[in-house]
């Protein structure tokens, strides 16, 4: 008996088919990887199976029996739980209050509150899920929060758990806690549907695979007789080379450079506390931290979208500190940002008018005052064709793009500066392998150019993989500088947590 | 995450008729019901707004009509083209209006020149006073949306004190300035149509230019679809603002100066607003998000909507009210249509 299954799953907007034919089954006590490329489909379908949309065609069933869900009430009702990428919870309310929300524990018309408590209480403790019940989840780490969403589930005793991408915003102790926690829901029954792009993950916990390309499921594996390889060629229908390839640094001038770079929170506390770093040419120095301890504020104040309550920050020589963007960009910095939908496009301009961005004042796009559309038209095309950019033409609205071929354009245009300085924030979030690698790649080419990137990552493995250096951050300051040699998944992993360098 | 959640649009894919021959359509028939109810003939009522507005005769008077129309259209549309709202028309008309009636008066040598010297005040005056809302905005953090609208207030109590008491014509008991001599008005092409259609018709021109063909036109449309883009991608967006607003503010002092010099021959308190051109141009550049073109042609179309409207009330007994009516409902399904609110 399957607790779950999905058969001939279609989904189409317009003309887009988002779901062209995805199944997947999966047995209780099972935990079950959900693979794909960006844009195959994983998100709509899994959104499908919690009834938040309904399927165009194809049947949903839940222990062998067809059911129809025409919201994601009817699948909580029906065993299913779902925690989502971003969280769905109240920051004003305490951690029992988000728990229960939805199904009090009762007294007459009033909440039951000690019941209630009681009840998450318990749950914590058999599902090994420390929380502190009273606790404002507004004041909660994003590992705790994402426990309080599994108890969400748990509290209505879902049968059935999926998680999108739940190890994102994890630090390396708190994904292998979450690991346990999973393996020990299966071990009662449950099942777990596992979303990810991460390959390692996926041969780490799952008991069985479904790979998705271009919509349909292409694959369906048992992970203890497959490889990473044959993972991979089913999400790409190629072979990919996980690795990044690269030569030893060789660096030379220093072009950028932050001094006791030090900027305050609204609430007082220091975002970034006395921050020093140089990137010198000819080598990619990345700056690894779970999201939150600085990062942000410190890349804003490099790239001059703020400006530091103190210190100093250089461009290829030039004191930029108390510039703005566009000083600093005439210093010779180009800049990837985190978030490539609300800051590093606009979604309802072309293609060729985002690829225009910073090159629309002067020769060939424009002459004097005036511009040249076919120019915008032609060197959109040029970039498309240089990045392998899948889009209908230079017309089309970013928009539309799944999210590495948006990402290709946001870098297409910051590397057609051809500045001096480069930083990369959170370069390949959310991108499948191909995108991932391609990025790399050129990043990596950027460096060989004598150019110098700063990568800011919360992805270790990017961070471990692209950097010459390695900085870590934590509660917006440098714990440490660690050259290539001097820095893996375990001594990083520790000082992102907090935890100061061992001595020796 | 997946690429597909941006393409949720509802009615995507469906047979599609254009939205403002829908919009029309719809607003005709509901017009068409209420002149039955009215006991009237629809049709006979709909041929006189076309013979009143469209017909060689009639042309003149919609032109003259849409002339200010299209003006503050453009004013509106300049600031929402880049995602911001130049609430504060208004004031910016009446300052340019009292500059353009007074230039002809206290220059020394009358004449076409002091006509000249006053539209170019009028914009410059009117420029300035918009581009201090958006000075407030970008530096002191005052919302634009309310600085511009307040900032109207003083610039109709200055200018109507002024009118009514210093600069009053003491010969009528009205509040309102001398006469502009006649060398100092705007020469009249047809009827009603004067130099300042023309104007106004470059000024479109232009700005339709602007928006298409430069630089500073495709850096405010990338503000309008995402502003923190365009910062980022080193637009200085104060100085943006600053200027966008100077150029909206201009157009509308500009539009005042014509409506004096051309049609009024004074500065008379209270009749530049009165006709709610402010409004009207904010209600037609909204519908179309700011995109120039799709302004002007929403503010021609309510204009001769408007000129027809007398003719019918003249020719059919209709009230002319009907055609605000037809406004109304055009303006309300093609907010519908596009989920403007939305937005917002």
């Amino acid at each position: 008996m399957a607790a779950i299954a999905a058969v001939g799953i279609v989904k189409r907007y317009g003309r887009l088919v988002a779901n062209d034919g995805v199944d997947l089954s999966a047995e209780p006590g099972e935990i079950h990887g959900v693979m794909g490329e960006n844009g195959a489909g994983k998100t709509t379908f899994m959104s499908i199976l919690f009834g938040l949309q309904a399927p165009d065609a194809g049947e949903i069933r839940v222990r062998d029996a067809p059911v129809f869900f025409h919201s994601p009430i009817d699948a909580m009702a029906a065993g299913l739980g779902m925690v989502h990428q971003s969280f769905k919870l109240f920051g004003s309310l305490t951690t029992w209050e988000n728990i229960v929300y939805g199904a009090e524990p009762r007294r007459g018309p009033l909440i039951d509150r000690r019941a209630a408590r009681e009840r998450v209480a318990e749950l914590a403790e058999r599902h090994h899920l420390a929380v502190d019940p009273d606790a404002r989840v507004g004041d909660l780490s994003v590992g705790v929060r994402q426990r309080i969403e599994i108890l969400k589930a748990l509290h209505r005793d879902a049968r059935i758990l999926i998680l999108d991408e739940p190890t994102a915003v994890l630090t390396p102790p708190e994904r292998d806690a979450l690991f346990a926690v999973l393996k020990s829901l299966a071990s009662e029954g449950r099942t777990v549907l596992f979303v990810t792009h991460k390959l390692h993950e996926v041969t780490a916990i799952t008991d069985r695979v479904t790979i998705l390309r271009d919509g349909r499921t292409v694959a369906n594996l048992r992970t203890a007789d497959t490889d990473a390889g044959e993972i991979v060629r089913a999400m790409t229908g190629r072979n990919v080379n996980l690795k990044v390839e690269k030569r030893p640094a060789q660096p030379g001038d220093t072009l950028l450079k932050a001094v006791d770079v030090t900027i305050a929170s609204p609430s007082g506390k220091l975002a970034v506390d006395r921050v020093s770093l140089t990137v010198r040419c000819g080598e990619i120095v990345g700056i690894a931290g779970v999201a939150g301890n600085g990062q942000n504020e410190l890349v804003e104040a490099l790239v001059g979208l703020r400006n530091p309550d103190g210190g100093r920050v250089e461009v290829c020589g030039r004191d930029v500190t108390d510039g703005d963007v566009a000083t600093h960009r005439a210093a010779g910095l180009a800049y990837i940002p985190e978030d490539r939908a609300a800051v590093g496009s606009a979604a309802e301009a072309s293609a060729a008018d985002n690829l225009a961005m910073g090159f629309h004042r002067r020769p060939p796009l424009a002459s004097g005052p005036f511009v040249n559309p076919s120019a915008f038209a032609e060197r959109a095309r040029a970039l498309i064709r240089r990045f392998a950019i899948r889009i209908a033409s230079e017309r089309v609205n970013v928009g539309t793009l799944s999210g590495g071929n948006l990402q290709k354009i946001v870098v297409a245009r910051e590397l057609a500066h051809e500045a001096p300085a480069l930083i990369a924030e959170q370069p390949t979030r959310g991108l499948d392998v191909g995108a991932t690698e391609h990025i790399h790649e050129q990043l990596v080419a950027e460096r060989d150019r004598g150019r110098a990137v700063l990568v800011v990552s919360a992805e270790l493995g990017e961070i471990l993989g692209l950097s010459d250096r390695v900085l870590v951050m934590f509660e917006g300051r440098i714990l440490a500088d660690l050259p290539r040699g001097g820095a893996d998944e375990h001594n990083v992993g520790l000082l992102m947590a907090g935890r100061g360098v061992e001595a020796g | 995450m997946s690429p597909f959640s941006g393409g949720l649009k509802r009615g995507g894919d469906r047979l599609r008729i254009p939205p403002v021959a829908l919009a029309t359509g719809f607003a005709a028939l509901v017009g068409a019901a209420l002149i039955l109810i009215s006991g009237h003939d629809p049709l006979s009522a709909y041929a006189e707004i076309v013979r009143g507005s469209l017909t060689p005769q009639a042309l003149p008077d919609t032109l003259n009509w849409a002339t200010p129309l299209v003006g503050m259209t453009l004013a509106a549309a300049i600031p929402l083209r880049g995602g911001m709202v130049n609430l504060g028309g208004d004031g910016q008309l009446v300052i340019g209006g009292l500059i353009g009636a007074l230039a002809p008066l206290f220059l020394p040598d009358h004449g076409a020149f002091g006509a000249a010297v006053g539209l170019a005040f009028a914009g410059l005056g009117g420029g300035l006073y918009a581009a201090l809302a958006a000075w407030g905005e970008v530096r002191h953090g005052v919302p634009m949306l309310i600085s511009s609208l307040l900032l109207s207030y003083p610039a109709m109590g200055v200018t109507s004190y002024l009118a009514r008491f210093p600069l009053r014509d003491v010969s009528t008991g009205l509040p309102q300035t001398l006469m502009i001599p006649p060398d100092a008005r705007l020469h009249v092409l047809s009827g009603a149509l004067n130099v300042g259609s023309l104007l106004i018709a470059a000024v479109a021109l232009a700005v339709v230019f602007v928006d298409r063909r430069t630089s500073a036109g495709y850096e405010l449309r990338m503000r309008g679809k995402n502003p923190r883009f365009t910062g980022y991608g080193g637009v200085r967006l104060g100085r943006q603002a600053v200027r966008t607003m100077f150029a909206s503010g201009a157009i509308a002092g500009l539009v005042g100066a014509i409506i004096v010099l051309g049609s009024q021959f004074r500065f008379i308190d209270g009749a530049l607003i009165t006709p709610a051109y402010t409004w009207s141009g904010l209600m037609a550049a909204l519908l179309v998000s700011g995109e120039p073109v799709g302004a002007i042609v929403a503010a021609v179309f309510f204009a001769a909507l408007q000129t027809g409207g007398f003719a019918m009330q003249r020719e059919t007994s209709v009230p002319r009210v009907l055609t605000l009516v037809l406004q109304a409902i055009v303006i309300l399904f093609l907010a519908m249509r596009r989920g403007l609110g939305r937005r917002m």
